[in-house]
């Protein structure tokens, strides 16, 4: 991506990519550090300028790049997906780069591993599930139970992947609340989600 | 690379063990080659990969933690 350059500029967050170890201040200056030394070796250096920003999905921090953002070839973003769109609708005469592949709404489950809890699809049914979402966790989002490739609670995709129906049916059977999922319910509105193309959300309160 | 090439190395070496046997070999009037740099640190866990990527982007062909 930044072959054809001698100086650019790379810009961290602070905001979630700092507390999930993807793109704050620690990993800019690596990666910052890496490109420079990889370049060297090459006979060609770059010039790396690293920067944060206190967050890159809010126009008054993207602001700050204001008397700066032209002076670099072109600049990389290690904020989540927000970030590289945010800035270049700012500066449209600049090049921006992402260096982080965004992947899931998600937490640690542990140290270092992370893993997809939510899948933003904007009618929240946790609840029917004892707070497990089939959405975001099962393969294949299925809503009314398991399919024919859950074994031994995993999921037939990976031994790593739960089966989360395997979960959800366990602990209905624990609680006593099985019958919880014979209810018939409404098919649920897919419009909230991408089904309904790109989203906005407005809080009239806030909106001068 | 020539065959007098010698490595630049820079050595990160711990205050309690690495560092104190360097400054024994010293009293003991033992050398080591130039070209390794020590640099004391409070513990080994003080190190931290900028500081090895920092110590090769400014010229070390190797870096070296002690402790």
């Amino acid at each position: 991506m930044v072959q054809p350059y001698d100086n650019v500029m790379l810009v961290g967050c602070k905001g979630c990519v700092t507390v999930c170890n993807a793109g704050g201040l620690k990993e800019v200056q690596i990666l910052a550090s890496t490109l420079r030394i990889a370049r060297k070796k090459e006979g060609r250096p770059l010039k790396v300028e690293e920067r944060m920003l206190e967050r890159q999905c809010d126009p008054e921090y993207i602001e700050q790049l204001r008397d700066s953002f032209d002076q670099y070839q072109a600049v990389l973003s290690m904020a989540c997906g927000v970030g590289p769109q945010f800035l270049s609708e700012a500066y449209p005469g600049q090049k921006f780069f992402p260096t982080v592949n965004t992947r899931f709404m998600g937490g640690a489950v542990s140290h270092g591993i992370w893993e997809e809890r939510c899948a933003g699809c904007g009618t929240c049914i946790i609840h029917y599930f004892d707070g497990m979402c089939p959405i975001a966790r099962c393969s294949k989002s299925l809503q009314h139970g398991p399919c024919g490739g859950s074994a031994k609670g995993k999921c037939e995709i990976s031994k790593d992947v739960v089966c989360i129906w395997d979960m959800i049916v366990r602990k209905k059977m624990e609680q006593g609340r099985l019958d919880d999922l014979r209810q018939y319910r409404a098919a649920k509105d897919w419009r909230t989600a991408r089904d309904g193309g790109p989203r906005r959300s407005t809080r009239e309160e806030l909106v001068k | 690379m020539t065959a007098t090439f010698e490595p630049q190395i820079v050595a990160f070496c711990c205050k309690y063990c690495a560092y104190a046997a360097g400054d024994l070999a010293g009293s003991m009037r033992l050398n080591y080659p130039p070209s390794v740099k020590v640099i004391q640190v409070p513990c080994t866990g003080r190190v931290d990969i900028l500081h090895l990527l920092r110590a090769i982007e400014d010229g070390a062909d190797a870096v070296y933690v002690a402790g």
